[in-house]
Parts: C-alpha cells; structure tokens; sequence
C-alpha cells in the first residue's frame, strides 16, 4: 500500500535537506567565477560536494572530462533518493531521472551516424550507474553495429524499441536523426506525464507544479524554435507539441505556431514569470535576434523553475515536492557549472561568463 | 593459521627484452603480488608513446570486436583456459578479427535484412486486410484527381494530436485496425491540401503505405502476393541461419581462444605498463609469501638469469599496505568469507577467522539449541559443502558454517533435552532454558563477558605484535581496559552473593586505578609512545573530555555485556516457539493425527528456516559489531597474486565507476 505524509516523507525529507545544504554557496560560487584558469577551477571544486568525484590524475581532467565527472554527483543525488522516496513517487523520479537515458541515447545515435568510437562517445554520455534499461555495453553494441537500424535492433529489450522502429522509417527517407529525437522525446514527457497522473494529493499537486511547469517550459519553447528555426508548418508544430501540459493549453501552441510572439504567450499563461518585459520583442523574419529573444525566454522561464523549487522548501515538507526541487536545483546547477568549465577551459572573461549563467547564484 | 603469512618484498630489475617472458613466469608462478608505483602509472599513461599502454586499449576494442562477432553467431565465451593462452600482438589479432567480422558479416547483415523484410511484409499484409474487400487497384487510390488518401500505420498516441492539427482543414481519419502501439488509419481530404496533409502526416509519424512494385493490384491480390513473399522470406531466414549454425560449429573454438588470448595479452600490457620503466629496463616492486621466496627466484632463474632479484626491507610507508595472505585450513574458508565480508585484516595483525569459527557456531546453538533441527541443518550444510547442487556450488565455503552450526545446535539441544520440539522426549543433561529462564539468561551474560574478555585480548596481543605499547596499556580495549571490565564484573558477582577469592577492597582499588588509567589513555599513550605534545588540546578541555570519555567506556561495556542477553532469550523463545507449534497442532487434531503431524512438521520447517534466519542474523550481529569491535577494523589490503586470467570475466567492464 502506498504510504503518505510525514511517515513516508520523514526520511526523505531529512535526507534532502542535508544534500541541498550541499548546494554550492554563493561564496563558492563566487570562487569558481573568479578562478583565473581550469586549474584552479578544479582546486575550489575540491572544497565542494563534486570533490569526491574529482579524485583522478589532474592530467586526465579536459573541460569534457571535469564535465562528466561532476554529473557524477546528480547520478548519485538520483539514486540515493529514489531508493528512499515511496511508491508511486519513486516512479516519477525515475522517469525524470530517465531523461538523461533519453539524451544518452540521442548521443550514441549521432555517434553511430558520424562512426565515433566508444572512447568519443563515452564522456559525452551521464553516467548512470543504477535505475537504467540501456546499459553501456548496450551503447558499445550499437556502436559497433557500424548503423542505425542495426543499432536499433540492438534496443530490442528497451522500452525505446518501439519507439524507434517506428519512426525509422522517416529516418531512412529524410536521412536526418531529427525524427528519431522528436519521437524519442515525446514519448519520454508522455511517460512523464503519466508518472505525474499516478500520484494523489499533495505529491500530486507538487508534482505538477515542478514537473508540470518544466513540461510546459520545454513546449513553448519546442513551439517556438521549431517556427524560427525549422520553419515548420503549423500542423507539423502541433504534430511535434506535446498535447498535454500543466498550464499550457493547445490554443498556446497554436497561438505561437501562427506567429504569435512567446513573450506574449508565457505572460498570458505564467504572469509570474520576471523579466519579460526586459525583453525587446522582434520581428518574424528577423531570425538571428529572435534566437536571442528566445534564449532570454528560456532564461526566464528557467529562473521561474527555479524559484519554484525554492518555494518548495516552505511550508509542510513532507511530500514529492522538496526532493524533485533539489534534484532540478542540482540539474541547474550542474548545467551553469558546466558553462563555468568550458568558460575557463576557453579563458572567456569573468562578465561573458556570469551573462550566459541561468541565475546569479552568489 | 593465527597470523597472515609473512611476506618478503621483492624488487626485480627487468632488462627490457625479458620484460613478456618474466612477467609471464612471474603470473605462471601464482605467488606474486603485483604493486604498482602511483606516481608510475600517471607517468606512463600521459606518455602517449608508451607501446604497452596503447596495447592496452587497442586489447580493450579488439575484445569488444571480437565479443560482437561471437554474439552474432550466438556464442558464448565458455570457461577460463585453466592455463594462460599465449599473447598476441594486437595488429596480428586484429588482422584475425577481420578476417571472422568478414567471414560473418554477411550471413548475419543477410539475416538481419531478411527478418526486418519478414516484419515490413507482415506489416503490410496487417494494413490492407482491413480493406481486403476492397475491388479497387491501390495504385487507383494514391492516383485520385480529387480526393487524397492515405493508407499507413501510426502511433496510437499520435492520432488525436494529428486531428488536432487538422482542425482547419477538412479531412477524415478512419483508424482500421489498433493494436498496442500501431494503429492501421486511412487518411482523406482533398486533393488540393495534399501537401499540408502530406507534411502533418509525415509529423505524426503516419508512415504510409508503400508496397513494392511486385504487390501492387487490388488489396487481395496484394495481400496474395505478399504471402508469397512471406513465405520465401522465411526460407531465406532458414537459410541464413543454417549458415550461421555452421559458422558457429566452425569457430567456436578459435574465437573462444581468440578472446581468451587478447584478454591474457591485456592483463599483461595492463601490468607491465604499471612497472616503473627506467632506460632498458622495468623496475618491479611486488610481494611474495616469505616461504615461496625461493621458488620464485628458481622459478624467474629458469626463464631469465639476466633479472636481478632483491629482497628489501619494508619500509615505512608500506605498513598497512603489506597484502595479508589468510593461510586457514579449506573447512574454515567459510567463516574466512564472513570475515573478509565485515573488512581485509591487516598484515600485523591476528587473523580473526580461527576466533569466528569458535564463538560463531557457539552463539549460533546457544541460541538455537534443538538436536532435531540441527541434525537438520547439520545434513543442509554439509549438502551444501559436497558441491552436489550445481547450482548453489559457489555456496559450499558456506554450508560449511551451516553445518558446524547445525552441529553446535545438536551439542546444546542435548543439552537442553529439546528434539524438533519436544520438550518431553529427551532428558535434558544440563537444563531447559524455558523452565530456569533466569539461569540461562545469567549464563548469556557470562559467556558475552567471556567473549567480550577474549576480543580485548586479541586487541592486546595485536598491539604487542605493532609493539604500541602505550596503545597496549591504556587503551579502552587494552590492558586497563580489560582489567577495568573484569574488576566491575567482580564487584557485580560478589554484590549477587557469587564466592569470589578476591576480596571487594581489591576489586575496587583495580578499578579505580585502571579507571584513572583509562581517563587519561591518550596522555599516558604519547607519554610511553614518547610522542610530542602531550595533549592534543589544551589541558582544560582535555580533562572535561577525559571524564566523558571513561563514563563512555563504562557505557559500552555495560551494553556490549547487555547485548549478550538476547541469546539467552533466543534460547527461550526458540522453546516457546516450538510450544506454539504445539499447541496449533492439538487445536488442529488430536495428538497423533494426520492434522496435528502435518502442522508439527510444517510448524518444525518454519522454525528452521524463520528462526534460524534470525537467530543466524543475530548471530552475525553479535560476532561484526560487539566482538570485531574489540580488536579488528579491517581496511588490510588482500593477496592478490598476479594473473594473465582475468577473474571479472570482460576486460572492458573492468574499469571502476566513475572511471
């Protein structure tokens, strides 16, 4: 029987509370910001919780290694609370834990497509230790296969399985990966949406509210860059939309496959969103500053997510919410650390470097 | 038995052309243990030239080439060769694993076609059964002047959303056929908006239905056609895999020693890139036992009289790295497993595996006294120690913990006159622990201090052979602390009236001063150790911690000694169990009827396997926290004698975690 409340939320609650004082502090933050070079990038990292994870040769540590050594932390942030967090809730932070399986995925498909080796492809992949139906040596066999519908045979016992099979078909007349990773994609959020719908409750309410929102976030703005990027028709955007959503409803959608700006469309549905107003609206056949409009939506869209999981810290703590808003908030903060790296590797100035990061975190 | 073997360490200077060959012998020997440099192996791996390196992870993809040549032709990689197969270059086996991916390739690519072909052919007799009836040529329907249409399968998922997409344009979407994922639909609308319906299609995942020219007609002549074609596809799938089975029956032996050859070949660049390399030759460092010394150097004499071999003085900074070869007799490998299941012991210190084989089955049929069940768990684990179940083989070091277990069991069922329950049919030689409860939960006690009392003296004697005599003295678990705990067990007895030479003055003078001892263990420790400063912090807080610190000790070990109680009280209810059972059987049927037999039995076997399981548990409980606490922490490091076989199987999956 599922448990719910403080009994089953007791020690998940406790056991979050403890990894999100583990977040990095502002001062560390700081610290990392400032670092003259990678090099000493990695010394401050040391004195953080990704300094367990960084425990190799130095020389080993390329912006790509660091990278996918300091993902490390999030895989065993997921595992630890899956373990300890009840059914069904569990299920739902497997599924969102699943993403980074999705993208693993993804990855391995261009690397059979460009013949990468195994070592090319392996640092590019999150390492997923537990809770995963691909496996590396799944990846190293479709590697191997040498292309992707044999790669794709070599998914049979996945859930992806089907999923690809299918849409091959559209791959092998286009020759073009982007069917593959729209299928994949929207069935991953499909399942998403299902793990959100078996919960009741608070964990339900929770849920929606963060997953819900992020699932909205990602189909405005697939609506959007599928219109300024690719061009696509309206029926195609639809096509390629998620038909579900927390507050995003078809007519949104549609309203920004037809043409309308996101900006109007995100302060129609989510008024609480900041920042909006800073951004200059654009003209339709201006590509390049609508990418950038639509960047700086992302980024708003991104910081409401983000305070939400902060709010999530108030009130009655024993539900779903309090370890699904420390894992997005480990997520946000890998994703900046990760431009940290590759800012320092690269030696871009401290102000570029703060301008592409997704919050002020000092 | 007591101690891990002594070991010698060894230095051996390699010239660099003896380098396969010594290593080889150094593997054949079964004795070496390998230790790499650390600062060696950063060396060697940033140095992109170093051939034994690059070896190394050109062996690692050549596996896995040769791993996805054997998965084709359905093999598996069979049993480690009993002796290493000799290495292979990686350019020779890499020329070898051509040849085998050519030779499979295409029966296997043909196969792969021809199934994928089956599944299409299937698929697209499934989509036009439904319109089977249909009198109209399809190529007549994709032709149409006014009308679009389109027949195809799709996601289930997608349809609604495609209707949606639709919602401005007039079309009909009929679904055929549904199966779990699939759904056969036929989509019409105007000619005029084909391409807008072409596009939603095509973004919903609408793969229309393209049969090749040999299937074309009306949908039945089509789905005749492809039956036919079914059936000759199924004929080449036969044939491809006749041809696979015949591959299979051809290489299987040379792909099995392939494998195994590139895996030997790993295991030694991998080794060899660990050796300090100086200019013309390899600097070894490794550790054998003291006894096979000699051995080892008759043995690398044979292969090369240019190696140099030295023994050298350990030296500080290998204590504590110094492998512990455990050296028990093969009837104690179980309670050995359980040992190196709680920690590796160190070398310096006493093996705790003789102690465990002692006091594990003691407390375990203390705990669980019953000559019937176990004479019953006595024949179990010697089932298990015979390797007569194939599939609980890796189990037999631990059948022989069940069966000394099972035997304690039956010495202390005698004793306590229990046989699979009855509590009437036995004499009891000493006496029945749930009659004299207090007398068997006293005698738990005493056997806990008994046990407690053995644990620090192992602690001491491991301090005397680390010669940490401060350590020895005042430790919690030394001398003080020992006497400490015996003078408070003293004063305890003569307080319950137990006749004891020693007077209580004694007793009590023992305790005060070994308590003052044990207040200032860490001064007095640094004082005879000779160590600098004296106090750690300053004296004001040291002494407040002090006094905390024995009120600690006095604590833990009145509760370790309390923790022995429960074996007493498993004692009684493993009687008061058996009771039940009983008195279950006689509501069920009368004494000596088939009902009461069969709850008896059933109710005998539920004792066995629950209560054994926990009383096992306890048992475990016991021995890891209260008695290894006294005197082992493991963290030793294991002797692992260096070996071209590579015990973890795949090469490729041997790599850690994060690595």
């Amino acid at each position: 029987m599922a448990r719910s409340g403080v009994t089953a939320y007791a020690q998940v609650n406790a056991t979050t509370r403890a990894l999100y004082a583990s977040l990095l502090a502002p001062e560390a933050w700081r610290a990392l910001i400032q670092a003259p070079d990678l090099d000493a990038l990695l010394v401050q990292l040391e004195k953080t919780a990704y300094a367990p994870y960084l425990k190799i040769d130095h020389q080993l540590l390329t912006p790509r290694r660091t990278v996918y050594q300091l993902r490390w932390h999030l895989a065993r942030g997921y595992e630890k609370l899956i373990r300890l967090t009840p059914e069904p809730a569990s299920q739902l932070i497997k599924q969102l834990w699943q993403l980074y399986e999705v993208d693993n995925l993804k990855a391995t498909l261009r690397g059979v497509e460009t013949n990468a080796s195994w070592d090319e492809v392996r640092r590019l992949l999150s390492p997923m230790p537990r809770h995963i139906t691909l496996t590396n040596d799944d990846i190293q066999r479709m590697l191997a296969s040498g292309s992707i519908v044999r790669a794709i045979e070599r998914l049979r016992h996945t859930p992806y399985y089907d999923t690809l099979l299918h849409a091959f078909e559209r791959y092998e007349a286009e020759k073009n990966l982007f069917p593959l990773e729209v299928a994949l994609d929207l069935d991953y959020r499909r399942g998403l949406w299902q793990a959100i719908h078996n919960l009741k409750g608070l964990d339900y309410e929770q849920a929606l509210r963060l997953v819900g929102t992020s699932i909205d976030m990602d189909n405005l703005l697939w609506a959007a860059r599928y219109r300024v990027y690719h061009r696509l028709s309206l029926q195609e955007i639809i096509n390629y939309t998620l038909p579900f959503g927390y507050q995003v409803q078809d007519a949104d959608i549609r309203a920004i496959a037809e043409g309308e700006e996101i900006i109007a469309v995100v302060k129609r549905i989510y008024p609480r969103v900041e920042a909006l107003d800073d951004i200059p609206a654009q003209t339709r056949d201006n590509v390049s500053p609508q990418r950038h409009q639509l960047a700086l939506v992302e980024r708003a869209l991104q910081r409401h997510i983000i305070k939400l999981c902060y709010e999530s810290f108030l009130g009655n703590p024993f539900h779903i919410g309090v370890p699904l808003a420390y894992l997005m908030l480990l997520e946000y903060e890998l994703r900046d650390l990760t431009v940290v790296v590759e800012a320092k590797a690269s030696q871009l100035p401290v102000e570029r470097l703060t301008s592409m990061l997704t919050i002020e975190w000092w | 038995m007591f101690k891990p073997q002594a070991m010698d360490k060894i230095e051996l200077i390699i010239p660099q052309n003896e380098v396969v060959r010594t290593t080889e012998a150094l593997a054949a020997s079964g004795i070496f243990h390998h230790t790499p440099a650390v600062q060696t192996i950063i060396e060697t791996a940033s140095r992109d030239s170093d051939i034994w390196q690059t070896w190394t992870t050109d062996l690692i993809a050549l596996e896995r080439r040769i791993l996805l040549v054997m998965e084709e032709l359905k093999m598996n990689e069979g049993a480690p060769p009993s002796v290493p197969p000799h290495i292979i270059e990686p350019r020779v086996a890499e020329l070898d694993i051509e040849r085998l991916e050519h030779e499979a390739e295409t029966p296997v690519r043909e196969l792969e076609a021809a199934k994928r072909r089956l599944t299409q052919l299937q698929k697209y007799v499934g989509q036009l059964t439904p319109i089977a009836d249909l009198d109209v040529d399809l190529g007549t329907l994709r032709n149409l002047h006014y009308t679009f249409i389109m027949l195809g399968s799709m996601p289930v998922a997608n349809i609604e959303r495609l209707e949606s997409s639709l919602e401005h344009i007039p079309f009909i979407l009929i679904t055929l056929r549904q199966e779990e994922h699939l759904a056969t639909v036929m989509l019409f609308g105007l000619q005029q908006d084909a391409a807008v319906l072409n596009r939603a299609a095509r973004s919903a995942y609408l793969n229309p239905l393209v049969t090749p020219e040999d299937y074309r007609g009306t949908p039945a002549q089509a789905i005749a056609a492809l039956q036919a074609g079914i059936e000759r596809t199924r004929q080449h799938i036969a044939e491809y895999e006749r041809e696979i089975a015949h591959l299979h029956e051809m290489r299987i032996r040379h792909l099995r020693h392939l494998l195994w050859r590139v895996r030997a070949t790993h295991a030694l660049a991998h080794t060899i890139a660990g050796y300090d390399h100086r200019p013309h030759a390899y600097l070894v460092t490794g550790w054998v036992p003291a006894a096979d010394r000699t051995r080892l150097e008759h043995e690398i004499g044979i292969v090369s009289e240019a190696v140099i071999i030295e023994t050298l003085e350990p030296r500080q900074e290998d204590i504590g790295h110094i492998p512990a070869s455990l050296k028990n007799p093969p009837l104690l490998s179980g309670f050995q497993g359980l040992v190196t299941t709680f920690g590796q012991p160190n070398y310096d210190e006493l093996d705790p595996t003789p102690i465990l084989a002692l006091t594990f089955p003691l407390v375990f049929g203390l705990m669980f006294g019953d000559l019937g069940h176990g004479l019953l768990l006595l024949l179990a684990g010697l089932l298990l120690a015979s390797r007569r179940i194939k599939a609980l083989q890796s189990a037999a070091g631990f059948g022989v913990v069940i069966a000394f277990c099972g035997a304690s069991a039956m010495l202390f069922g005698t004793l306590y006159g229990s046989i699979f329950g009855f509590e009437n049919v036995l004499r009891a030689v000493w006496f029945r622990p749930l009659e004299q409860i207090t007398d068997i939960l006293l005698f738990a006690i005493g056997v806990g201090a008994l046990l407690l009392s053995g644990g620090i003296i192992y602690n001491i004697i491991n301090a005397a052979l680390r010669q940490h005599w401060g350590y020895l003295l005042f430790n919690r678990n030394g001398v003080a602390g020992l006497l400490f705990y015996w003078s408070l067990l003293g004063m305890a007895a003569r307080a319950f009236g137990a006749p004891l030479p020693i007077p209580g003055g004694v007793l009590a003078i023992l305790a005060v001063i070994c308590g003052i001892g044990l207040t200032f263990a860490e001064f007095f420790e640094r004082l005879v150790e000779r160590q600098h400063p004296l106090f750690k912090e300053d004296v004001g807080t040291y002494i407040a911690l002090a006094f905390f610190e024995l009120f600690e000790t006095l604590i833990s070990l009145f509760s370790n000694t309390l923790s022995y109680v429960r074996m007493g009280a498993f004692a009684v209810a493993h009687g008061a169990l058996s009771l039940v059972v009983f008195i279950i059987a006689e509501v069920i049927g009368a004494p000596g009827s088939v009902g009461y037999w069969i709850i008896v039995i059933l109710g005998n076997l539920f004792v066995i396997g629950f209560e054994g399981m926990i009383v096992g548990i306890q048992t475990l409980r016991l021995e890891y926290y209260e008695l290894f606490s006294k005197f082992f922490s493991g963290g030793g490091t294991p002797y692992t004698p260096l070996s071209l076989i590579p015990k973890k199987g795949k090469i490729s999956s041997v790599e850690g975690a994060s690595g």
